[in-house]
């Protein structure tokens, strides 16, 4: 117990996150005059989006308590399915598409969130199980085919083409931003100012405690796998759409450098603390290298391992941090671990 | 006086008892018992259903050449899992040996000659444990001193050592493995390949390692309370480390084996492993929140895997329903678990109140 | 002061069962507004069930629960909380992660079902109940960084922010010092005043008779004693709770006079815990340690098992200096050490007995080959079982199911298999059962006789006057008294403690 209190007293470390992606901007700057552009700004906004809608739903797992792998199979399974629903050209507005999709996305969230707060099972195996069982299902049964641009229902390719902001030499800042900024803020809001959000918190920092003041624990989380399982499916059809193609075997695989990305933004895998701020950072500052370290000349080959580099470099300094508090105060800790 | 103490003891005995006895069928039908049924079983079923291709010399044979790089990996695994921890990084650094001794005898190869590469084999596959070992180490560091959580320092080495492998491979397949090797793949002793002699080897050793050497029950010990442990004198460091240096010397081991069968090597082999091993060491009863775990079990759940999945080729079910298959075993056998420990908590309950009461001390005036 | 009103909370023939034992059997009980209640007993006596019964978290077999006029048949946590049942847990039960206000006021929110969440409304929900105690607590403050008393002050706010009408306290004063005890009954009479029903739950025994008007006694889950709380004495609970007559008398052995020095410790000095602590003691004695919680007591111990390594000092073991830096060091100088909170920090609750027995002594089993020698290990666990008179159908059971004293002796199991020259025992007999407790003792006395050396810190007096040969008095980290012999008295020492 005073071991792990120790550990979740790591920083929220926004303040030294936002320090080191200005440093990367800076050095990636100096090292490249074709960084520093409207271009290359707008290219990592669009790159982000994805990966930010993915962090918002790992993040809420994250602060109850758990670890969730599924997503990205949510993500594609629930896209891909609406895509194939729709192919045949019978309407289907985006925003019908959009909340068939969300809708697949939170039936499947459900099958997590029964499966763990039912039976009280690690999270992390769980949707390890459950990833290969999304994707399987979707290949095996649903369909196996990489959909081109041309076979798209029209709605996705005209939103595909809808810019909110064009600039001169090819960049453009996609309209889905919108959207992406209004869940951002809503994922804040919630967390901060719902009591189903402190409830995710509370769940997150004593699962016990909150049963004992009366949350419903396994009620809210279900809700809270389902909502994870519907943004997923709305980061999935995102990725189609920037895409302009729906392959079923993309996205699974990406699961890792999205936690790695909101560990990075401050949230503790412990439960009970993380911020949408802290995360937006860390999937900026994944984004930020993975985009640009062809651009100041490092081989593309070096992004799997730049990521994993900083993410240790991510959680030693919260280990160190934690190893710090923990030799602080001995009396009191002594005490609360009776 | 002596009529209350006779009452307490006789309660506390009928509450050992009882107890006693649900922990005795749990351990039995929890890791071998259980796992030697659900292999007869599953093989059972797909040797009925189609005897014609399943029972083949050539698909047995092939159960015993594809279970044993598996199974050590789980073995890396369970080590981890034992402690408490996890290993995400087993299959990154079975990868990172295989492309080292692909590429170093590849190297010797061109450079000095096939003769005076084969030469130098024994030299190249030490290398290769070397690195596994070196990798088991990283890990071990950065979990036992440095403090991270072996699920987020694992998963950091994995797309490290991944990473590295990639920059290495420059992300493509290399081919050349030691002739030696290649033999050693191909090769059977009285029928059984000699792949699966070294995955028995090799469970020997950890089991003796786990159940009979000191260091091993401070392994056991460590992953059943962390804080008692470390309270009874055991060095968390050394537990730790011995783990994940054991830990990576066995995927290295995985790593040469995968070379044994196929004389290839990327950096993303084998890439569904990481599931597939989670699920046959939880499957083989290995408990993930650590302090239990048998070799055998986790042993018969390889093996039971590998069943299912020729089992599936030979029913002509894809990959995708193999992986739906692990999927359900896994979420199954956990929520089954749970049931059966729920079932004997009504049980428990009473000894919860026997139990003692965490209490400190204050005044008394 | 007694009281004749209606009872707010009626609890009647309550039966519960669990895999054929009885843990409740035939309990009543009935609460008056403005009544301090104490329920007493030992552990395994039932209290636990009885107010996870009354909070609704478990369900009894039979009998029936009257709150405030409405007889409930099973009630569930969320119909308590509702119907003013509040139970404040020895753990506390708070979020570590969140704000002291939110914590408080989390239950209102609750219970209102509401679905937004107001910073200012939770703030002053909180500040009413603070003020209305007349508290001064850091509301903004994150719980995990508050101390412990303040902790339980949160959880009091908490349980009352709802209008508790029932608030039960299971041991809430385990953690405390002597001064906020003292608080925390100016409280508890506070609420008292307001017509709040307050079940205690202690096993205090001056504390319960401090502060409660009435007492009821559970033994094996049976009601044994039930009455006003001014016609019991100490010993009569004391009676009441373990069915016989304890005594407490003093039994020491001799030391040798040539017995040679096993421990020195020369000025050891730690920031924040104690200062220039020295004492030494021989081959075959007993020396006991005490002070209030907080005083330091603890601490010196965990500094000399190198838990919370000293700063400044020299550790001597049989006449060597040693450096203890951590745990490893200070077992490998011949000291051992059973912990306070055994079940953390003791145990290995899932594993069996047998093997939480040699859990510190596997290297000594090591054979030629670096094998266990399993049969060498066997004789060990056997010789160990008679020794301690460990009761337990086998030594392959898990240590869960031992009872409190049992499992006590299953730690000393574990360092005796070790064989330390020194043996550190925190609160041996905490939450231990009476019978036990003496037998404990009696082991410790064995094997001071046998030329170990044993240190006991612990703040039951009667149990150290009864076997330690000197006792050192802690009091703000500094060693204020030393007694020996004769001069060893209960008297004495409290007021030493205090002063």
């Amino acid at each position: 117990m005073t071991a792990r209190l120790a550990r979740l007293r790591g920083p929220n470390n926004e303040g030294l996150l936002l320090a080191v992606i200005v440093l990367v901007v800076i050095a990636m700057s100096l090292a490249s005059p074709a960084f520093f552009t409207a271009g290359t700004f707008f290219a990592l906004v669009r790159s982000s989006m994805v990966p930010l809608i993915f962090a918002l739903g790992v993040l809420l797992v994250l602060i109850s308590g758990g670890v969730d792998v599924s997503f990205p199979a949510i993500a594609i399974f629930a896209a891909y399915t609406t895509v194939t629903l729709f192919m045949d050209g019978s309407g289907g507005t985006a925003l019908v598409i959009f909340a068939v999709a969300m809708l697949i996305g939170a039936g499947l969230g459900m099958l997590n969130g029964v499966v763990i707060a039912r039976f009280r099972l690690p999270t992390l195996i769980v949707t390890l199980g459950t990833q290969g069982i999304f994707k399987g299902v979707l290949i095996a049964y649903i369909g196996s085919a990489y959909i081109s641009a041309g076979d798209l229902p029209s709605a996705i390719t005209e939103a595909s083409d809808r810019h909110l902001v064009d600039v001169a030499g090819g960049g453009y800042l996609h309209f889905l931003i919108v959207p992406v900024v209004v869940i951002v803020l809503l994922v804040a809001a919630m967390l901060k100012w719902t009591v189903f959000g402190r409830s995710i918190y509370a769940i997150g920092g004593d699962t016990e405690a909150a049963r004992r003041v009366g949350i419903r624990v396994v009620r809210t989380q279900v809700w809270l796998y389902m909502l994870v399982g519907a943004l997923a499916a709305f980061g999935g059809v995102v990725y189609v759409i920037l895409g302009k193609n729906a392959n079923p075997q993309s996205l699974v695989g990406t699961e890792l450098d999205i936690i790695a990305a909101v560990v990075l933004g401050g949230a503790s895998i412990f439960g009970g603390r993380g911020s949408v701020g802290g995360t937006v950072l860390g999937v900026v500052l994944v984004q930020l290298i993975n985009n640009n370290l062809v651009l100041v000349g490092i081989p593309s080959t070096w992004q799997r391992a730049a990521v994993g580099v900083l993410l240790l470099l991510g959680v030693s300094i919260q280990a160190f941090a934690a190893t710090r508090g923990r030799s602080r105060p001995v009396a009191v800790q002594k005490e609360v671990a009776a | 006086m002596n009529g209350t103490r006779g009452a307490l003891s006789e309660m506390n005995g009928r509450v050992d008892n009882a107890f006693s006895a649900a922990i005795d069928r749990i351990h039995v039908a929890h890791g071998v018992g259980r796992m030697a049924l659900l292999l007869v079983v599953t093989f059972g079923f797909f040797a009925v259903l189609r005897p014609e291709i399943f029972l083949n010399s050539v698909n047995l044979q092939n159960i015993g050449i594809a279970a044993p790089e598996i199974g050590v990996l789980a073995l890396a695994l369970m080590l981890a899992m034992l402690t408490g921890g996890i290993d995400l990084s087993v299959v990154s650094i079975a990868n990172g040996a295989a492309i080292t001794v692909s590429s170093i005898y590849t190297h010797f190869a061109t450079t000095q000659g096939a003769d005076a590469a084969a030469s130098m084999t024994p030299l190249v596959l030490l290398a290769g444990l070397a690195v596994g070992a070196l990798l088991g180490a990283v890990n071990g560091v950065l979990i036992s001193m440095v403090g991270i959580t072996p699920i987020l320092a694992t998963l950091g080495t994995m797309q490290v050592f991944n990473g590295l492998a990639l920059v290495w491979t420059g992300g493509v397949t290399i081919s050349g493995a030691p002739a030696a090797l290649r033999s050693l793949g191909s090769t059977a002793v009285a029928g059984v390949p000699v792949l699966a002699l070294v995955l028995l080897v090799a469970a020997a050793l950890v089991a003796v390692l786990v159940n009979r050497t000191p260091i091993g029950r401070k392994v056991q010990l460590q992953g059943a309370n962390p804080v008692a442990s470390t309270y009874s004198g055991i060095s968390k460091r050394a537990t730790l480390m011995t783990t994940y240096v054991t830990s990576g010397l066995l995927a290295g081991v995985a790593g040469l084996m995968f070379l044994a069968r196929n004389p290839s090597a990327s950096a993303d082999y084998g890439s569904s492993y990481v599931l597939l091993v989670i699920v046959i060491v939880v499957l083989g009863g290995t408990n993930p929140n650590g302090g239990s775990a048998t070799v055998l079990g986790v042993l018969l759940a390889a093996v039971t895997l590998q069943v299912v999945s020729s089992g599936f080729t030979a029913l002509r079910l894809s990959a995708y329903e193999y992986a739906i298959a692990q999927g359900v075993i896994l979420v199954g056998v956990m929520v089954l678990d749970q049931v059966k420990f729920r079932r004997r908590r009504g049980r428990r309950a009473m000894s919860g109140t026997a139990a003692p009461e965490p209490a400190t001390s204050a005044p008394t005036h | 002061m007694t009281v004749t009103a209606t009872p707010v909370l009626e609890v009647r023939d309550i039966v519960k069962t669990y895999g054929g034992v009885h843990a409740l059997d035939g309990v009543s009980l009935s609460l008056a507004p403005g009544e301090v209640h104490c329920l007493a007993g030992e552990n395994g006596s039932g209290k636990s069930t009885l107010i996870k019964i009354i909070s609704g978290v478990e369900r009894a077999d039979s009998g029936a629960i009257t709150i405030d006029g409405t007889t409930h048949g099973h009630l569930t946590p969320n119909e308590a909380i509702r119907s003013g049942v509040q139970v404040i847990y020895q753990d506390f039960s708070l979020f570590p992660n969140l704000s002291a206000a939110e914590n408080i006021a989390m239950l209102s929110e609750l219970a209102e079902r509401r679905v937004l969440s107001s910073r200012s409304r939770i703030r002053a929900a909180a500040q009413r109940v603070v003020d209305d105690l007349g508290l001064s607590l850091d509301l903004d403050a994150e719980v995990e960084r508050l101390s412990v008393a303040d902790r339980q002050l949160i959880a009091i706010c908490r349980a009352l922010v709802n209008d508790a009408k029932v608030l039960i306290m299971d041991e809430p004063t385990t953690a405390l010092t002597y001064s906020e005890v003292q608080r925390l009954f100016v409280i508890v009479r506070r609420l008292q005043q307001r017509g709040v029903a307050i079940v205690f739950v202690s096993h205090k025994l001056d504390e319960v008779l401090a502060i409660s008007q009435r007492l009821t006694v559970l033994r094996n889950g049976r009601v044994v004693e039930s009455g006003d709380a001014s016609g019991y004495t100490r010993r009569a609970v004391s009676k009441a709770m373990t069915g016989r007559d304890v005594s407490e008398t003093r039994l020491v052995n001799d030391v040798a006079p040539d017995a040679p020095q096993l421990l020195e410790v020369e000025h050891l000095s730690r920031a924040g815990g104690f200062d220039d602590v020295s004492f030494a003691l021989r081959a075959g004695e007993i020396l006991g340690i005490t002070g209030l919680l907080g005083s330091g007591r603890s601490e010196i111990a965990e500094a000399v098992f190198g838990i919370n390594p000293a700063d400044s000092g020299r550790i001597l073991v049989q006449g060597k200096p040693r450096r203890i830096a951590s745990i490893h060091d200070a077992v490998d100088a011949g000291i051992g050490y059973v912990p306070e909170d055994r079940l953390t920090q003791g145990l290995f609750l899932d594993i069996p007995i047998a093997e939480n027995m040699v859990a510190a002594s596997l290297d000594a089993y090591r054979t030629r080959f670096g094998l266990l020698d399993r049969r060498r290990i066997r004789r060990s666990i056997a010789d160990l079982f008679g020794r301690l008179r460990i009761q337990a159908p086998n030594s392959s059971a898990v240590v869960r199911s031992l009872s409190g004293g049992n499992a006590q002796r299953v730690v000393l199991a574990k360092w005796l298999d070790r064989k330390p020259a020194i043996l550190l025992l925190n609160g041996p007999t905490v939450g231990v059962d009476v019978g036990s407790k003496e037998e404990i003792v009696t082991i410790l006395r064995e094997q001071a006789a046998a030329g170990m050396g044993i240190v006991v810190i612990s703040d039951d007096i009667p149990e150290l006057v009864s076997c330690c040969h000197r006792i050192l008095i802690i009091h703000d980290g500094h060693v204020v008294a030393e007694l020996a012999g004769d001069d060893i008295d209960a008297d004495e020492i409290q007021r030493r403690m205090a002063a």
